[in-house]
């Protein structure tokens, strides 16, 4: 839905530079892309009913989280596999807080940020030191940690979960309608995005990337690889946790069941499908994750079937993910 | 019960079930020996054994009735399969990766794993299959403490299992190559040995064992499910992690310290059954932290 | 690019109109919120099934209010997640009334929706009892929830002269709630639980925990969790030689625990609903789901079917579609006649009686028991 005279560019320049996305070089025919994305993501409530803007705040929500997660997996080549611990801790934060303490929602989320910093630092601290797939392993087994926690303990509401967890509202202004929720997460997904890339182009991204390449001589370059694998599993925690709370404010109900192996395993997922380590390849991966099981609902059931197998056709074809790699 | 009868009947629970752990943590251990690969796709070959010795066992009992010999033949016939498809598997998704970086083949592995399990969810429609086979409840009945002839088959032929393992590979050419293997690959090669194949043979013993694992599981506890291979894929890596990963005689102690740690745990007071997987993950976890190289595993250095 | 932009969006409001706006006149819309996917699907295409059977008949009879039912499914797939998402599809299409709810985990975050949207809701089979906090009114439940489940329960152990019972739960929601409520009223009543445990789902070795057990004694054993679990438990049991009664909750009624139990679930006692084989008014129903679906209905379907056609007494009764005349016509329901039994609602729309009965195991297959 372009206008004519954008299409005939887009033809004169893929001409030029060969290749079906060559036009996309050209950074003004690439803003103009961004521009009608982001004009079609914030006019989508006039047009789209409850149902589709559900969908879409879902894909949002999981942008966000595979962003987060992103910097684990694809920034700092660590394998998370226990990632709904972090937003487990998030959601619950804002959960016990908002409906047991009557804490206003927005004050929950300084504190989930803290405690998924704590979280972090306690699962990341003693374990950064191994090796890769023993850190696999442990991530795993902190996961499942956390989700029986939330499932014994009494404040958690048990396996039942918590119920009745406020809406929260800005200047008197009630989020409540799904409409808003798109607003909320379009705006979360745009700040994962931000932030994505800000870390990604800064000393500490480029620091990721050297211990991910090469560990040794990563160290003898004076970075100390414990503390910059740390940084990026506190940053990832953060991601998750701010994600949960919101996820709490939205579902206004949470219980164990949301943040199984099988959750983690999924956000893995977006992230390595679309391309570890590229903020587009993460996006990508997002919207394949929600929207395949909306679209194929007769597939519905094997759908983690049919993302293992791309999963293992990638790995073994195309490491580098669906995104398209820049050439360097 | 006396306190003394529930101790002993403990005992016995946590052999048992640390038998099927050690069958299982044995190919981990074989695998990540010779080529230092965390194969999570071991817990859904244990499956799988299962899920084949079930349809073998259900078109044999056509002829055979519900016999030992039945169970037996789908246990020979279901860990062929198996170790075959766990040399295929290697041969395609693993084969490839094995200069690519760590993170990559992780990722590899887990999605053969996924790969493995949402299959056969598919194929059975994610149900619950139930075995006919209906093995008794008679046994021996020491002083309170009770044990069917079953449970001491099942050990029996557990134990058999890995004599005949622990003999492959220390009094066998093949056994010295693939203990020559895990020291040193190259060396190897020079040496003339076919690194190929017996990296190939590691994991059709591994794999293979872990399907009679799954069979005898199956035929013991009477139903199988797609879903079955996570948690023991889980507890069979922790017990090679106990035992010293790379080491065999490692993982068939380390298999059988976790059964009792497993069944003696639930006795603690206040902790209760609510709590006993965080009790497991935690040992993992320390031990990973504090001792990683396990009781019987050899100091490596090595960072990754 | 502010043109296209223009254009575009005129584009996208008409595409939309086109794509979610149709509805005919002549069509009652009614949503079926049930999981087609996940682990719950084959119950929850079960209950589709039967509700589609009842829109069918009522069809064939001329319809409601001259009106044709429609159906739509949302798949909640038994996660709270994609529960939502369903519940808003179902109340985008603009649907008159909703019937389903399977899971009480997946229908719980629902009800706020239905809520806000002022839908009609008629729940067939879930029962936690946390959905009647969470109900704004226009929820009505038909099936008997936890409560009633504990009564029959207790009764049938004072029958048996039963001291002190050992519970066993899997840690969900549905099974943690039963087990809380067991417990709640036995000790009130002065009588000992022995044992509380939690048995994690998918493990198949219980021999520690049945060892534990059976050091504590208890006159009774109640698994308040599902059948493919509670078949290891009990069968584990029996194996080590524990000889007093077992009990299991409605999770658990099914042929498959029979089948994988084996001669171990000989005797074991289930607190069930209704299901389909010992409801004499379901006769013709099952005759029909057999005839159309060519296999046997399950626990839920006989519910399912009453759920439907009381909504659509309701919605006659109402005169209209107005979603407030409906409600009015729920609540008022009284002693309206479903396969299942008499349906009428307490103060908290919650079924009026309950409609447990309780099974023993014989020979193979769930009997009535007396």
């Amino acid at each position: 839905m372009t206008s004519p005279d954008s299409i005939s560019g887009a033809a004169n320049q893929a001409d030029g530079s060969g290749g079906p996305l060559g036009w996309l070089e050209s950074q003004r025919n690439r803003l103009i892309v961004l521009s009608v994305m982001a004009a079609a993501a914030m006019l989508l409530p006039l047009i789209a009913n409850n149902y589709v803007l559900e969908v879409m705040s879902n894909v949002w929500f999981y942008v966000m989280l595979c962003l987060g997660l992103n910097i684990v997996v694809g920034y700092a080549g660590l394998l998370d596999l226990g990632y709904a611990a972090f937003f487990a801790v998030g959601a619950y934060t804002t959960g016990i807080l908002t409906s047991q303490f009557g804490v206003n929602f927005w004050l929950t989320i300084p504190a989930a940020v803290l405690f998924s910093c704590v979280a972090g630092i306690v699962i990341g601290g003693p374990t950064l030191r191994l090796r890769s797939d023993y850190l696999a392993i442990v991530t795993l087994g902190f996961g499942e940690i956390v989700r029986i926690i939330a499932r014994n303990l009494e404040i958690t509401g048990g396996a039942s979960g918590l119920i009745g967890i406020e809406k929260p509202s800005i200047f008197g202004f009630e989020i409540s309608q799904i409409a808003h929720f798109y607003y909320v997460f379009l705006i979360l997904a745009v700040l994962a995005c931000f932030v994505s890339y800000r870390l990604q182009h800064s000393r500490l991204g480029r620091a990721w990337q050297y211990v991910r390449e090469d560990e040794d001589a990563a160290e003898a370059m004076g970075i100390d690889r414990v503390a910059v694998k740390l940084y990026a599993y506190v940053i990832g925690a953060i991601f998750g946790g701010i994600a949960g709370c919101f996820f709490a404010a939205k579902m206004t109900a949470i219980s164990p069941e949301t943040f199984t192996f099988q959750q983690s395993v999924l956000i893995l997922l977006g992230v390595v499908l679309g391309g570890m380590g590229k903020i587009p390849g993460v996006i990508v991966g997002a919207f394949a994750l929600v929207l395949f099981p909306e679209v194929f609902r007769d597939l519905g059931s094997s759908r983690i079937l049919v993302f293992a197998i791309v999963m293992l056709v990638i790995m073994l074809y195309r490491p580098e993910g669906i995104w398209p790699a820049k050439k360097s | 019960m006396s306190f003394q009868d529930i101790l002993l009947q403990q005992l016995a629970n946590g052999l048992i079930l640390g038998s099927f752990y050690a069958l299982v943590a044995l190919g981990y251990t074989m695998v990540y020996g010779i080529i230092k690969l965390l194969n999570f796709a071991h817990g859904d070959l244990y499956m799988l054994g299962a899920f084949i010795g079930f349809v073998v066992l259900s078109f044999l009992s056509a002829f055979l009735g519900d016999s030992w010999t039945g169970i037996l033949c789908s246990m020979v016939l279901s860990m062929i399969a198996v170790g075959l498809l766990g040399v295929l598997i290697q041969r395609v998704a693993y084969q490839p990766m094995l200069s690519a970086p760590r993170l990559s083949i992780l990722i590899t592995a887990l999605a053969v794993s996924m790969i493995l399990a949402n299959l056969v969810m598919a194929l059975t429609d994610g149900e619950y299959l139930a075995f006919s086979t209906d093995l008794g409840y008679d046994g021996l009945e020491l002083g309170n403490v009770f044990i069917t002839y079953t449970q001491m088959v099942l050990v029996g032929a557990a134990a058999v299992l890995m004599i005949a393992l622990y003999l492959f590979v220390h009094k066998t050419m093949y056994g010295k190559a693939m203990r020559a293997i895990a020291i040193d690959q190259d060396a190897c090669r020079l040496m003339g040995i076919n690194v190929n194949r017996i990296i190939a043979l590691t994991f059709f013993i591994g794999t293979s064992l872990a399907a009679s694992a799954g069979i005898m599981a199956g035929t013991y506890y009477g139903s199988i499910h797609f879903f079955m291979g996570f948690v023991v894929g889980l507890k069979a890596f922790t017990s090679a992690v106990i035992g010293g990963i790379g080491s065999i005689p490692g993982a068939m102690l380390g298999g059988l310290l976790l059964g009792l740690l497993e069944s003696y745990g639930t006795q603690i007071p206040f902790i209760g059954t609510e709590w006993k997987d965080v009790f497991s993950f935690g040992i993992l976890i320390l031990l990973l932290v504090f001792k990683p190289t396990g009781i019987l595993g050899k100091t490596e250095i090595e960072r990754m | 690019m502010r043109k296209s932009l223009l254009v575009s969006t005129v584009c996208g409001v008409a595409a939309g109109m086109l794509l979610f706006g149709q509805v005919h006149a002549a069509d009652l819309k009614i949503g079926i919120m049930i999981p087609t996917t996940g682990s719950e699907a084959t119950s929850g295409k079960d209950m589709e099934n039967a509700i589609k059977l009842a829109a069918k008949e009522i069809n064939e009879g001329g319809g409601v209010l001259g009106m044709n039912i429609v159906t739509m499914t949302g798949d909640d797939a038994c996660d709270p997640q994609q529960g939502t998402a369903a519940a808003n599809k179902l109340v985008s299409a603009d649907v008159a009334a909703v019937v389903g709810g399977y899971c009480s985990g997946a229908t719980l975050p629902t009800l706020k929706i239905y809520g806000d949207a002022n839908v009609p809701f008629v729940i067939c089979a879930a029962n936690s009892t946390k959905l009647i906090d969470a109900n704004m009114g226009n929820a009505f439940q038909i099936n008997s929830t936890g409560f009633d489940q504990v009564n029959t329960a207790v009764e049938l152990f004072e029958k048996k002269g039963i001291q002190k019972i050992a519970l066993i739960h899997q840690g969900d929601g549905y099974s943690e709630d039963l087990a809380k409520l067991t417990r709640e009223k036995w000790t009130a009543m002065g009588k000992e639980v022995v044992a509380y445990e939690v048995v994690n789902k998918g493990e198949q070795d219980q021999s520690a925990l049945v060892t534990r057990i059976k050091s504590k004694a208890p006159d009774a054993v109640f698994w308040t969790a599902y059948y493919a679990d509670g078949a290891l438990v009990i069968k584990q049991l029996r194996q080590a030689g524990y000889r007093d009664l077992i009990a299991v909750g409605d999770g658990s009624n099914s042929p498959k625990l029979l089948e994988i139990a084996g001669k171990a679930a000989e005797g074991v006692y289930c607190f069930s609903n209704p299901t389909v084989e010992y409801l004499p008014a379901a006769k013709e129903f099952h005759a029909k789901y057999k005839q159309t679906f060519n296999q046997e209905p399950d626990a839920y379907a006989a519910l399912a079917y009453d759920g439907m056609n009381l909504m659509a007494d309701a919605i006659t009764r109402a005169g209209s579609t107005d979603k407030d005349a409906i409600k009015k016509a729920l609540a008022e329901t009284s002693g309206f006649t479903g396969i299942a039994g008499p349906i009428s609602f307490t103060d908290k729309n919650t079924l009026a009686r309950s409609n447990f009965v309780t099974l023993i195991a014989k020979d193979g297959k769930w009997t009535l028991a007396e």
